[in-house]
């Protein structure tokens, strides 16, 4: 099977940097690495390994839940939980990605610009709708939102459920 | 008469807003007299939160949700959307709808690949070209609204299979449509590859080597004309493509020529693909069952939309709602290697450059403010002509 040689390729590329790795389907394989890890991983995959493409980055708002005794409402429990980066790279059928786990204190990660030029409307993406700060990455101006979209308000956090909740000094103007 | 030297780089706006524009973008060139040396783009325009929507809303109505991403390529989005959903509930659609996807997706490739070509000859002053491309697009439209009773938006998935088939006075129509269109798409590969004026604008504009497609990540037809072998389909075929398989389309110019050609080629591609489902078609049931509640996991979807790679992560927690969609569309892909590839260029070369990669949207006008960096004002036309008649007086 070509899927498995590609997959089982980038395991051994990867052998090294990973902590652990899983096969959620027959075609991928996903890599959870330390984000200290992520310029590295991304080297020996496309560089060494000539592996594919990035063929994108997705975040994932990996808040705690508690549900109420009384009522059984399920609750955000505010501060805890996890941010995650994936970064997926295709090579055919095959999709490989790297999973990085952020804090909420600091959701910072290298850019992968410098390797991969193209990364930065995507790392742009991230930085905007999910609050992650990319280290040194070239450009930070709004992408997506509005200029007038209040600063440090990331709206596909799951906290995120309207402006209205927010006491902005612009009231109305995002919306 | 001097002029004063100025420190400060000349930046033409172009965007976002625009008679002719399907979707807004703005982009900023930097230019050295005629020549562009730098180009930076900002979207965002018609941002709707989609994503977001999606995670207060049921897998169901993110179907139809997801199906208005975009409104050249709707099928695609609710079919990766619905393939997505039914790798996570571990259902099969059946051959029959799995085919009758195949077919729609194929018809929605051939209008937008006719709407493209007529965009970017009228970006390329050619308007004759674009009258008959869209004229004879008509007939792809009308055999979509015959099939599905729309004309955008065709609404043809279900979670779990499709909701319309294929009777044989469709059948009829959809083989006498195709002939037309290949008779025509013959008479403009012809057009595009031997008209001088026309050659002008798109031979050796816009190149982009292998190396740099590669590296840039283009994807779908802009990266095939430089000779990137991706496409969804042939690599990882999903829904009826395993059946019904497609031959890549490349070539190896890398320009617009080479762009213009690729996606011509793979017209004939849905031609005979259209041809081949419409006589082939499997028998069966049009869908199978997906619970209400999708089981907790995540999965990646990808399909080839007309203009590449469409990417999905969709990620369930159990309930009836989806957890996280992420929505990745070919053109953001491709915005990297427009940027790039702009430099080195003359601005009027910009609108074609922009079409290359089939954005679908024209930016042939410009917005007549000059920015005054010195000052930061900004200067309309009439003051800046003002300025003008003043300062040679």
């Amino acid at each position: 099977m070509v899927i498995d040689d590609d997959l089982k390729l980038a395991e051994s590329l990867l052998e090294k940097i990973t902590i652990s790795s899983t096969r959620p389907e027959e075609n991928r394989v996903d890599f959870i690495i330390h984000a200290s890890d992520i310029k590295k991983a991304t080297l020996k995959l496309l560089r060494e390994g000539h592996w594919g493409y990035l063929s994108a980055i997705t975040t994932l708002d990996c808040p705690e839940y508690m549900v109420d005794e009384t009522t059984k409402e399920k609750k955000l429990v505010p501060e805890k939980g996890h941010l995650e980066v994936l970064y997926h790279f295709c090579r055919d059928a095959a999709v490989a990605t790297l999973r990085v786990s952020l804090p909420y204190e600091d959701p910072t990660i290298d850019t992968i610009c410098d390797i991969l030029s193209s990364a930065t409307l995507y790392e742009r993406e991230a930085a905007e709708l999910m609050g992650i700060t990319f280290r040194g990455t070239p450009n930070t101006d709004r992408l997506i939102l509005a200029e007038s979209w209040p600063e440090g308000v990331y709206p596909l956090r799951k906290a995120f459920t309207g402006l209205k909740d927010l006491q902005t000094p612009e009231e109305g103007v995002c919306s | 008469m001097t002029s004063p030297v100025s420190p400060e780089k000349f930046i033409v706006p172009i965007g976002p807003q625009h008679p002719a524009l399907k979707e807004p973008g703005h982009f900023e060139f930097t230019v050295d007299g005629e020549i562009v040396t730098n180009a930076s783009a900002r979207l965002g325009f018609v941002h709707r939160g989609m994503e977001k929507g999606t995670e207060s809303r049921t897998w169901v109505q993110g179907l139809y949700l997801m199906e208005r991403v975009c409104g050249i390529c709707s099928h695609v989005h609710a079919m990766a959307f619905a393939l997505g959903v039914e790798k996570l509930a571990g259902v099969q659609a059946p051959p029959r709808a799995q085919a009758i996807r195949v077919l729609i997706g194929e018809l929605e490739r051939i209008h937008s690949h006719l709407l493209w070509l007529g965009v970017a000859a009228h970006e390329g002053g050619f308007d004759t070209l674009f009258m008959f491309s869209w004229r004879d697009r008509e007939t792809v439209m009308e055999l979509l609204e015959t099939i599905s009773g729309n004309r955008v938006n065709y609404s043809a998935n279900v979670l779990g299979g499709v909701k319309i088939d294929i009777d044989d006075k469709q059948k009829d129509a959809l083989l006498k449509g195709m002939d037309f269109l290949e008779e025509r798409t013959r008479h403009y590969l012809k057009v595009v590859t031997e008209d001088e004026t026309f050659l002008g604008r798109t031979r050796n504009v816009g190149k982009m080597t292998y190396e740099e497609a590669d590296t840039l990540g283009a994807i779908g037809p802009t990266g095939r004309a430089s000779g990137i072998q991706r496409d969804v389909r042939v690599n990882s075929p999903y829904a009826g493509y395993p059946d019904f398989p497609v031959k890549l389309v490349t070539a190896t110019a890398g320009d617009l020529e080479a762009r213009f050609v690729v996606r011509i080629e793979e017209l004939f591609e849905s031609y005979r693909l259209v041809r081949e489902i419409v006589e082939k078609l499997p028998p069966g049931d049009l869908a199978a069952r997906v619970p209400r509640r999708i089981p907790e996991g995540e999965t990646i979807s990808r399909v080839e939309a007309p203009r590449g790679e469409l990417f999905y992560f969709m990620k369930s927690n159990g309930s009836d709602m989806p957890e996280r969609i992420k929505v990745r569309t070919p053109s953001l892909c491709n915005w990297a290697s427009v940027l790039v590839t702009a430099v080195g260029h003359k601005l009027a070369d910009m609108p074609m450059i922009l079409a290359g990669i089939d954005p679908c949207f024209s930016c042939n006008d410009r917005i007549v403010t000059v920015t005054d960096h010195a000052s930061s004002n900004q200067m309309s036309w009439e003051s800046l002509r003002q300025y003008g008649i003043e300062y040679y007086k």
